[in-house]
């Protein structure tokens, strides 16, 4: 057995609750990964079909394109979300928390395993729902790097979002209040299944105040190589708005925010 | 004893106006099991829960094999195990998964001869491939028990470990946690059945509404506060006690066909008490007596009994006044 008494970083410990919410969610997949992917299927088929009849083209892109980003976004953020708020959540109801806190486990094992976790079920999810669109429109990727880059961040992001709202929440309604009254909103009206240069102003303008809609941007600038708004200031924006939910989260485990009497 | 593996100086926990934790300080040498009594509400896991974690301290200073845990709060846990008192499983993952993780929080890598055996000593092995949700609550605690130490801890934290479990598997867990100690681990015990504390319990700390009210050798503190109670049933009716016997502390019961008397420190020994009354030819039929319990000294410090002073021998007999203890028993 391997000698365990050290300081620094408790790698093994990070990497076992990295595996363990892996585990959990590949443990339900026909909730956790078939079950978003067919929602976002129909999201696509039903947008793509319907409104694409009409709308054509947007940006020189046909529509049942231009909404792959979006959707592959929407299946990550989702996900990535809901992977991390349960289980913590869950963890929290369950007393099983216990386990953690008493363990040689920092926040930033706790914190990476957990947002490890979230950033797989999103990329499952965000990876098949490109996959499928692909089966439809055929694979499209201009900007593979760029690409990376945003469904890295895009994952990571929704996984710190979710861990801080289960970190808060004390009740089930609670939980689900960010996922219905904050991000459904804000992801629908992110640019999914628009572009945001085509609306008057001052909606265009508010708009660029919405997270999300630089994060579909960019998700749209990498897989099919337009965009409306720059990438790079996408990318900035989005990485800055990672570190302060890191920072947050590091901070709230850090004092035991709601896990510590 | 060996060298101290947890030190607990003026730790305050307070929970907004109630004092939880009062100016705590107490020593667990390596070792030793230490068992931490109480009534309800007295601070017992408040206390396991600050040292392991689960609560934040609001002042004192916690040092684990001599780490200040405000200046390292993880290095030190990876020698600690934890029993918590509530029940709590994750349903996902089967009995011997819970323990592959455990031992991965902790630091060790799979394996799976350490799962085994700890399985076994926990009469679980049977359940390795279940699913823990489907584990009866006798189960699911010996889960929680088997969790704790499957890492091999150095100090283990039992809260409560056998609350829910049947008998035999009690007296098996009692017979593992020596095991333990033999071993050289160092185990802090919480418990409602003070059968299991005086089983195992070298050391005894007794805690009230957040203050540790003492703190001794389990045997000495029996020895000291105990009591040894002693009943002699008489054949015929007894008008009265002797003088010295009377002045040694024994009561007549209101019939005359039973005396009492309360071994005490500071008093005569029952022998003493025996041999005075075949002395006086008083018509014995039956003798019982019944020797001190960690029970009886828990109860006794937790109300705060004044301890009733008495003579050292019969010789030195003076009329001592019946106290509220003689008269608790007299009323049995």
């Amino acid at each position: 057995m391997e000698s365990a008494a050290r300081p620094g970083l408790n790698v093994i410990g990070m990497r076992t609750l990295l595996a363990k919410e892996v585990r959990r969610f590949l443990r339900v997949p026909g909730q956790t990964v078939l079950s978003p992917l067919v929602s976002t299927i129909l999201y696509f088929l039903v947008f793509g079909y319907s409104l694409g009849g009409r709308v054509h083209q947007v940006a020189g892109i046909p529509y049942i394109s231009f909404i792959v980003p979006g959707l592959v976004f929407l299946g990550m953020a989702n996900n990535s979300f809901l992977n991390t708020s349960s289980s913590l959540f869950i963890t929290k109801i369950q007393g099983t928390v216990v386990d953690l806190l008493a363990a040689p486990l920092g926040p930033a094992e706790i914190l990476f395993g957990f947002i490890g976790g979230g950033m797989v079920r999103g990329l499952t999810v965000g990876l098949l729902t490109w996959a499928a669109a692909a089966l439809f429109t055929g694979f499209k990727l201009t900007h593979a790097l760029p690409t990376l880059g945003f469904l890295i961040v895009v994952t990571y992001v929704f996984s710190v979002l979710g861990f801080l709202a289960a970190l808060w929440a004390e009740k089930f309604e609670q939980i689900n209040f960010f996922p219905t009254f904050v991000m459904l909103p804000l992801t629908f009206l992110g640019g999914i299944f628009y572009s945001v240069s085509s609306l008057p102003e001052p909606w265009h303008t508010v708009s660029l105040f919405n997270p999300m809609v630089y994060m579909v941007e960019g998700l749209r600038y990498g897989m099919l190589g337009a965009s409306s708004l720059s990438p790079a200031v996408g990318g900035t924006i989005l990485v800055v708005v990672a570190l302060v939910a890191t920072g947050v989260a590091f901070a709230a485990l850090r004092t035991g925010y709601k896990l510590k009497s | 004893m060996g060298d101290t593996v947890l030190e607990v100086r003026d730790l305050v926990k307070r929970f907004g106006s109630l004092i939880a934790l009062d100016g705590v300080n107490l020593d667990i040498h390596a070792g030793e099991i230490f068992a931490l009594l109480g009534p309800n509400g007295a601070g017992k896991t408040t206390l396991i829960s600050t040292v392991c974690g689960l609560a934040r301290k609001t002042s004192g200073t916690l040092k684990l094999f001599g780490i200040d845990l405000d200046v390292d709060p993880v290095t030190p846990r990876y020698q600690v195990g934890l029993v918590p008192q509530e029940i709590n499983f994750d349903p996902f993952f089967t009995v011997a998964e819970s323990l592959y993780i455990q031992l991965g929080f902790y630091g060790k890598r799979k394996d799976p001869a350490r799962v085994t055996e700890v399985l076994a000593a926990l009469s679980l092995e049977s359940k390795a491939g279940s699913l823990t949700r489907a584990l009866s609550g006798g189960m699911k605690r010996r889960l929680l028990i088997a969790k704790a130490l499957v890492h091999r801890p150095r100090l283990v934290f039992l809260d409560e470990p056998t609350a829910g479990v049947d008998v035999e598997l009690r007296r098996d867990l009692w017979a593992y946690v020596r095991k333990l100690q033999t071993a050289g681990t160092t185990i802090i015990l919480t418990t409602h059945y003070l059968e299991e504390a005086e089983e195992l319990a070298d050391r005894v700390g007794i805690i009230n509404d957040g203050k540790v009210l003492l703190v001794e050798e389990k045997n000495a503190l029996i020895r000291r506060l105990g009591e040894k109670k002693l009943q002699i049933r008489f054949r015929s009716k007894v008008t009265a006690l002797s003088e010295k016997l009377r002045g040694a502390g024994a009561i007549l019961a209101e019939d005359g066909h039973r005396m009492d008397y309360v071994e005490r420190p500071g008093r005569p020994s029952i022998g003493e008490i025996l041999r005075l009354v075949y002395a006086e030819q008083l018509p014995v039929e039956d003798i019982e007596t019944r020797r001190a319990r960690l029970e009886d000294v828990l109860l006794m410090v937790l109300r705060g009994r004044p301890r009733l002073e008495a003579p050292a021998s019969l010789d030195e007999a003076i009329p001592v006044a019946a106290g509220a203890l003689d008269v608790a028993f007299r009323d049995k």
